[in-house]
């Protein structure tokens, strides 16, 4: 049991039909609380944001290097929408972890696609239990993909193991005919793997095995 | 999880693009259509919109309504009155609207000078 420090940004939605405008622009079916995939005309991932219901706002997480790119993308895409973005990711200290980490007053927890989320506020100065090697080691034994390492702005969703939140039958997003293609001709390309060491060109290297994106033959 | 809404934490300024006087134009099978459409009730306006989403980022959004709330150029082509919503109005500038009579995909098509790409359904574009 334990959490590590997930590099996060926090944005905090308010308006009207915040749900169905993210819904619009990413890969999962968004109609509560979910993880989802922001991707270009290419499919490429532009962020993978955990959607997050907060009162009648909504709060999107995603990873902190992503923020710029996903608050153009987004901010472009509000055409006299009653919306507003607000930056809180000062406010807030995000970790990931197992669902049975110890957690203060006031954390939100969230399933994620990376295991449990706790947002919690930074007040409480709170620290995180597991080393990145922890860390490290839980995501191979359990095939989780991560940013920078599997996940980044050169693969689509369905290469780096994000295919679950590729809804295969909800309506258009940005690289949806991409992807809904690559599904229906078997052809996505890579795969995620994990393989005992050594591994060439692993994305995650563990003490015995590593995870790599694996050409599909 | 703070949420920073006690606080007075400032929204991220939205980027509003420039608002342009919008041109556009019917096609002679389209403006047939709408006659269709409309009868001799020239009450109701075509609104012609974007909204965000779809394959490519941006879905056209046509609709016939008496009013809207929101704001709009209202234009006059050929007798119909045409609304544009303003905050929309730089991705509709110069387009064509044509209608394409076919048993599949079929209706309303909407050519875009400002679109840079568009998805296989011409309903989305970017």
């Amino acid at each position: 049991m334990g959490m590590v420090r997930h590099r996060a940004y926090t944005l905090l939605l308010q308006g009207d039909d915040i749900l169905p405008f993210i819904n619009g622009l990413s890969t999962n079916q968004v109609d509560g609380a979910c993880t989802t995939v922001f991707t270009n005309r290419a499919a490429k991932i532009v962020d993978v944001c955990e959607v997050i219901l907060v009162g009648s706002h909504v709060a999107l997480v995603g990873y902190e290097p992503s923020k710029s790119t996903v608050i153009a993308h987004l901010t472009e895409r509000i055409l006299g929408q009653s919306i507003s973005l607000t930056d809180i990711s000062e406010l807030n200290d995000v970790f990931i972890g197992t669902d049975d980490a110890t957690y203060p007053e006031g954390t939100t927890v969230h399933q994620s696609h990376f295991g449990t989320m706790y947002i919690i506020p930074v007040k409480h100065n709170w620290e995180a239990t597991w080393t990145e090697e922890d860390w490290t080691e839980h995501r191979i034994a359990n095939l989780i993909p991560y940013h920078g390492h599997e996940i980044t702005s050169k693969v689509h969703p369905l290469a780096c193991g994000l295919g679950d939140l590729v809804h295969p039958q909800k309506g258009c997003y940005i690289g949806q005919e991409v992807l809904t293609r690559m599904r229906s001709r078997g052809k996505q390309g890579h795969r995620l793997v994990k393989r005992s060491n050594p591994v060439e060109k692993a994305t995650t290297v563990g003490a015995t095995e590593s995870m790599v994106l694996e050409r599909i033959q | 999880m703070d949420c920073g809404t006690c606080e007075t934490a400032p929204a991220i300024q939205v980027h509003a693009p420039d608002v342009v006087d919008v041109e556009l134009t019917l096609t002679e099978k389209a403006t047939d259509m709408l006659e269709d459409a409309f009868g001799d009730d020239r009450s109701h306006a075509l609104l012609v919109g974007v909204l965000s989403g779809g394959c490519s980022g941006y879905m056209y959004d046509l609709q016939i309504v008496e009013s809207t709330e929101t704001p709009c150029q209202e234009l006059n082509i050929k007798g119909f009155r045409v609304l544009v919503p303003t905050a929309s109005s730089h991705l509709l500038n110069g387009i064509e609207i044509d209608y394409v009579d076919r048993l599949m995909g079929g209706g309303f098509k909407i050519n875009n000078p400002n679109a840079s790409a568009s998805c296989g359904c011409g309903e989305s574009f970017s």
